[in-house]
């Protein structure tokens, strides 16, 4: 009995602190019902595109984007002129530059997590420049793709350079493409023989060989090369531009 | 003695690393076989090289095939199968 004692008191002393735990447990779930429930009545009410993009920014649900998208296109061309200075001519200085952007966008969205809890206006910037942020990635490389600038002369001087091919194989490579420009101003002067389609199968093979030579030895080459596969071909099938490289036999 | 190999190991690492840095000029046998294979004639590896005159020279390929490669006087560069 003396034993049990000290047992049943020791549990009517352990009963007051369960007691109090369950309640603080129910008020802290109370306060927390009662912190979102305010948040859920604002976004019905007038606050409601405030909070829209919130939601996107977090969930990334589809619904949402009518109200989304018009907020993002004013910043958007202001991300879009920014990118470029960061990349004006290098196309490998772009790759960094695509990859402080998502670096951007990565911690952006930190901080909407803790702003719906605070404030219910607060929310709205940072969405925006996420979405801005996201947008000028997603533009980036199309900008790239779009506008590679054509430099003949680098190109031709760099092939000469480097070192990733031996001199007869740049000498076959060179009575290759002056056999291929032969063939193209005898197209531009209307005399009989290939076809467009013809003469850009013999140019994608050319560009392909000379790919291929570059690629293990002087990567850097090869890409500019194959980057500026369309420009050159545009260069080539236009007659004014083709008389303006100043090709003669 | 643990500072010293691991210098040792640093400077390695670099002067491994510099290899790609600075491109070499490929071999003459890759240049005779990239120049063969341009030429459309088949040459998996060139197993010997002889130096006829300047810019002139016979390879033999891995699969027996030999290939006279020379520069003509109208500055072409032309591949014979000998």
């Amino acid at each position: 009995m003396s034993t049990r004692v000290p047992g049943r008191q020791l549990h009517r002393a352990m009963r007051t602190p369960r007691v109090a735990a369950l309640a603080m447990i129910i008020l802290l779930t109370a306060c927390a019902h009662a912190s979102r429930a305010p948040h859920a009545g604002s976004a019905e009410s007038p606050v409601a595109p405030a909070a829209a993009p919130a939601a996107v920014t977090e969930a990334g649900s589809p619904p949402q984007p009518a109200a989304s998208t018009p907020v993002t296109e004013p910043e958007a061309p202001a991300a879009n002129a920014a990118a470029p200075v960061t990349a004006p001519s290098a196309p490998v200085a772009s790759s960094t530059a695509s990859q402080s952007v998502p670096g951007t966008s990565k911690s952006r969205p930190t901080k909407p997590s803790s702003g719906p809890k605070s404030a219910a206006v607060s929310p709205a910037p940072a969405p925006v420049a996420t979405l801005a942020t996201a947008t000028a990635a997603a533009s980036l490389p199309s900008k790239e793709a779009a506008a590679p600038p054509l430099d003949l002369k680098g190109l031709e001087q760099r092939l000469r350079d480097t070192r990733a091919i031996g001199l007869f194989t740049k000498l076959s490579l060179k009575n290759q493409v002056d056999d291929l420009l032969a063939q193209f101003k005898a197209f531009h002067q209307g005399q009989p023989g290939l076809t467009v389609a013809q003469l850009r199968q013999k140019y994608e093979l050319l560009l392909m060989k000379v790919v291929t030579l570059l690629q293990d030895g002087d990567p850097a080459l090869a890409s500019a090369v194959s980057s500026s596969r369309e420009a050159i071909w545009e260069v080539l099938t236009d007659p004014q531009k083709f008389a303006a490289i100043g090709y003669s036999t | 003695m643990p500072a010293r190999s691991i210098l040792g190991l640093c400077g390695l690492t670099l002067l491994g690393l510099t290899g790609p840095v600075v491109a070499q000029a490929p071999s003459t046998g890759t240049d005779l076989k990239a120049t063969i294979a341009l030429n459309g004639f088949p040459c998996d590896k060139v197993v010997e090289s002889k130096r006829n005159a300047d810019s002139d020279y016979t390879a033999t390929c891995k699969d027996g095939n030999r290939y006279r490669v020379y520069v003509d006087a109208g500055g072409r560069v032309v591949v014979k199968k000998l």
